[in-house]
């Protein structure tokens, strides 16, 4: 090789390897990665129970690293015996968005940017009851509005999810309770389930979610309400970690109407079995043929 | 297995040597793909917000270019049908350009796909038997296996043709027929599963319309060969050289060289065929008294370096066998030089034309001083009765590098079929809508005339369909027979058919949201460096395949020349 065509690849190289080092650049801002446990972490149904101490121990250490504050993060299962129904009063409801708000604290949703489960629609008492008149941004001084009804929208938590049909890796299932979660350590962030979702229920992590340290709900589920990551879809689980320990989900429990009425389809006692054997009761988009588990019905 | 690395190190070698227009070319896409990987750099460090997406709209230009190069890698099929199934002459030549562009747009599509992941990092979770792979139940479980097995076809038959034309070998049949028949069903199958991805979506309908599978068909076969008939100008223009003096000696000869054949030439005998034979070994199977017979009229020839041996537009009954030496065949077409093949020991010259009895393709000429048998049509023809030598010839036949304006105007056809058959499904699907006019258009009335004061998609849509019709009434024209307006159509057709499949079907679907909120979309800087860096890569993929097969294909590239 001669000395000049020496030097013309040696500079033809470094330059290369500048540019691809300068094209690089951002990935220095990338902080710190996943740890190798993270990446290599199994799928949720595949965890052997001591696996799966090994895997809340981790998540507990990332939280408090993280968020500063050390959470109690337990692998809520669904009960026997036992299959979760929503049912929501739309005479009752007065659109105040108060679940709203208890669903973002409860959740430990993203602040910033903003990520809430709960859709309230503002309806126009005109006889047409289509969505594609809801408001969606109302701020009214007070509420309820004359003329209007308010249709709060959520998780319908469909007996036959397409959610779930449509996801290439099984990042999200339906619980024997009737809850559809998400392994949020699984989920490749592709968004096919937002799209096939017929009732804008799922959320996207566009970014890291960011939540105050002394906003956070230390009381987490694996399944529910722990910290997302960047780039993986969350929505509404009932309150995993709530409801599969006796309690009510935190939008039940908040309503100041009581609009809201959550319980146990399979227990003929409950108040939702009540409601749906004396209620006219109807589902949102039946035709789509999704069976939803939440129910909508009017007083009167 | 030593052989096709030494043949994959040479491929390597020789996509870095080019003149000035290559360099300039790879170069400017190399920076460009630079700049989409410092943007995706960007992305991955910041998250999917630096996109113009949203939960109201969670899919943009990402999947859209996506789902319009899944249309241009299953449009290699209109090349491979019309050769493999209908034995086209014209086109046969040019399926490797077809195989070769599918499988830039499906390196293109994986990119396109993985930008578009949250969590790029768990890639493996979609890797059948390492992860948890939802299949049949997932349309994108599908896409995955389909996408990549269609990778898997095309870079195999490629690599394998490519190999044995290094080789100067013919292909074995039952290695590759049986995958060129897969990968016709294959290429059908992606398209139709990226539709699927979509016509699955219940919640969604504006995509839920069984017309959208032909529909994707109709306009991957509009688009593809479209950019097909582009770059094999492209091609057919880089790889020719202008016609410069010394390329035109013998003009001043009279006829083919006839003053300086007297010279050297003498009657040939048999012990010239057995020199040849030693060179084609299928020769032998001709019976001694047949090698007798096609001996009359036949010619042993000494040429020098540069002598013409025949003359491309005349008409000559001979064909000429290289015994030793190199002839060089080259093409003029629209007034550049081309080299079609290049033909050594044991090789025939000249045999097409001699055999039809049509004008001469191109003009052969010595490379070095070289001895030729030629022999007279008549022979040739008797010859071919042996089965053996018969294929062996019919097979060379196809070997030639010819791009002519006649394949152009094959896929021209293709093009101009599938563009109307485009426009007419689209005008089903809005005629249906429109009509008895219901919930399901209000997607529909968004991308056509806005929709409560939201309006960024209707120039979309309008720009696409003007574009789409235009280039089908120019189609449809005579005057698109001239490359001039061909090539207007074509450049149409690919704008168009972007816009309509990207633009206007990813982002509309997504308009109103399922709960009638309207939230638009517009991709952000970012979001587009991305996409021109992965057009860049792609380019850049198919220029350097292109740069492997072309010399490899011209004869120019192969296992004789090892050094």
């Amino acid at each position: 090789m001669s000395r000049r065509s020496f030097l013309r690849s040696t500079a033809l190289l470094s330059a290369g390897v500048a540019a691809v080092a300068a094209g690089l650049a951002p990935l220095r801002k990338l902080g710190e990665f996943g740890s190798v446990d993270e990446f290599l972490q199994k799928y949720y149904k595949e965890l052997t129970p001591e696996e799966m101490k090994a895997v809340i121990a981790r998540i507990e250490a990332e939280v408090e690293r993280q968020y500063g504050i050390r959470p109690h993060v337990r692998d809520y299962k669904p009960m026997n015996g036992v299959e979760f129904v929503y049912a929501l009063n739309l005479t009752r409801c007065v659109g105040c968005r108060k679940c709203v708000h208890s669903c973002v604290a409860e959740n430990n949703q993203s602040r910033n940017p903003e990520i809430q489960y709960i859709r309230v629609l503002k309806m126009p008492n005109d006889g047409t009851f289509d969505v594609d008149k809801g408001d969606h941004n109302y701020a009214p001084k007070s509420v309820p509005e004359p003329g209007f009804f308010y249709m709060p929208v959520q998780c319908q938590q469909c007996k036959n999810p397409p959610c779930v049909k449509v996801c290439p890796v099984k990042a999200t299932w339906q619980e024997p309770d009737g809850i559809t979660v998400i392994d949020y350590n699984w989920c490749i962030g592709c968004r096919y389930c937002e799209a096939a979702c017929p009732y804008f229920a799922r959320r996207f992590n566009f970014t890291t979610p960011s939540i105050p340290k002394e906003q956070i709900n230390t009381n987490m589920s694996y399944l529910g309400n722990r910290p997302r990551y960047k780039g993986v879809m969350e929505k509404c689980h009932f309150c995993t970690q709530r409801t599969r320990a006796g309690r009510y989900p935190a939008c039940v429990e908040v309503c100041p109407t009581g609009s809201r009425k959550f319980g146990n389809i399979l227990d003929p006692e409950s108040e939702v079995s009540y409601i749906l054997k004396t209620k006219r009761v109807y589902v949102l988009k039946p035709e789509l043929g999704t069976l939803p588990r939440f129910f909508y019905y009017f007083d009167i | 297995m030593r052989n096709y690395l030494r043949f994959l190190w040479r491929c390597f070698g020789v996509s870095f040597v080019g003149d000035w227009r290559y360099y300039t070319w790879v170069g400017t896409l190399t920076a460009l793909c630079l700049l989409g990987i410092n943007a995706y750099a960007k992305q991955f460090v910041a998250g999917l917000e630096l996109t113009g997406m949203s939960d109201q709209v969670s899919w943009g230009v990402y999947i859209a270019n996506f789902t319009f190069l899944v249309g241009m890698a299953a449009a290699a099929v209109m090349l491979v049908i019309p050769v493999y199934i209908y034995k086209n002459e014209d086109l046969h030549d040019l399926v490797i350009f077809g195989e070769l562009l599918a499988v830039a747009a499906i390196l293109m599509c994986l990119a396109f796909v993985t930008v578009d992941l949250g969590r790029p990092d768990r890639f493996w979770h979609l890797i059948p038997g390492i992860g948890v792979f939802h299949f049949p139940g997932s349309m994108l479980s599908w896409d995955v296996l389909v996408l990549n097995g269609y990778l898997v076809l095309n870079v195999y038959i490629c690599g394998y043709l490519l190999f044995c034309r290094y080789n100067n070998r013919k292909p074995a049949t039952w290695f590759y027929i049986p995958f060129v028949f897969t990968a016709i069903v294959w290429a059908i199958s992606i398209h139709t599963v990226t539709a699927f991805l979509y016509v699955g979506l219940g919640g969604r309908p504006f995509w839920n319309s069984s017309i959208v599978g032909p529909r994707f068909l109709a306009s991957a076969f509009t688009g593809g060969p479209a950019f097909i008939i582009l770059s094999l100008q492209v091609i057919r223009r880089a790889t020719a050289s202008k016609i410069l003096v010394s390329d035109q000696d013998g003009q001043g000869h009279p006829g083919p060289g006839k003053a300086a054949r007297d010279r050297f030439q003498r009657q040939a005998t048999l012990a010239d065929l057995d020199r040849l034979i030693d060179r084609l070994p299928e020769f032998r199977e001709v019976p001694l008294e047949e090698r007798q017979k096609c001996l009359a009229g036949a010619l042993h020839l000494d040429v020098a370096a540069g002598e013409v041996l025949l003359r491309q537009g005349e008409t000559s009954q001979e064909a000429f066998w290289v015994i030793e030496g190199k002839v060089v065949v080259r093409r003029e077409e629209n007034g550049r030089l081309r080299i079609t093949r290049t033909v050594g020991p044991g090789e025939l010259c000249g045999e097409v034309s001699a055999l039809s009895g049509t004008q001469r393709e191109a003009t052969a000429a010595a490379a070095m001083p070289s001895e030729i048998l030629s022999i007279p049509a008549d022979s040739l023809n008797r010859l071919m009765k042996t089965k053996k030598l018969h294929d062996v010839i019919t097979w060379r036949m196809g070997e030639r590098l010819m791009i002519s304006d006649r394949s152009l105007l094959i896929l021209r056809s293709i093009v101009q079929v599938s563009m109307i058959i485009n426009v007419f499904l689209l005008a089903n699907e809005i005629f249906t809508e429109f009509y008895n006019s219901n919930k399901h258009d209000v997607s529909w009335k968004y991308l056509i005339l806005g929709l409560k004061g939201y309006h960024a998609l209707v120039p979309w849509f309008w720009s696409a369909m003007t574009l789409n019709i235009t280039a089908m009434i120019i189609l449809m024209l005579p005057l698109s027979r001239t490359l001039k307006w061909l090539n207007v159509a074509c450049v149409l057709c690919i704008f168009g058919i972007w816009i309509e499949k990207g633009m206007g079907l990813v982002v509309p679907g997504f308009i109103p949201t399922p709960l009638g909120e309207m939230v638009e979309y517009l991709p952000t800087r970012n979001e587009t460096l991305i996409c021109v860096g992965i057009w860049a890569f792609g380019l850049l993929c198919f220029t350097i395949f292109l740069r492997m097969a072309v010399p490899i294909l011209q004869g120019q590239l192969s296992r004789s020349n090892e050094t």
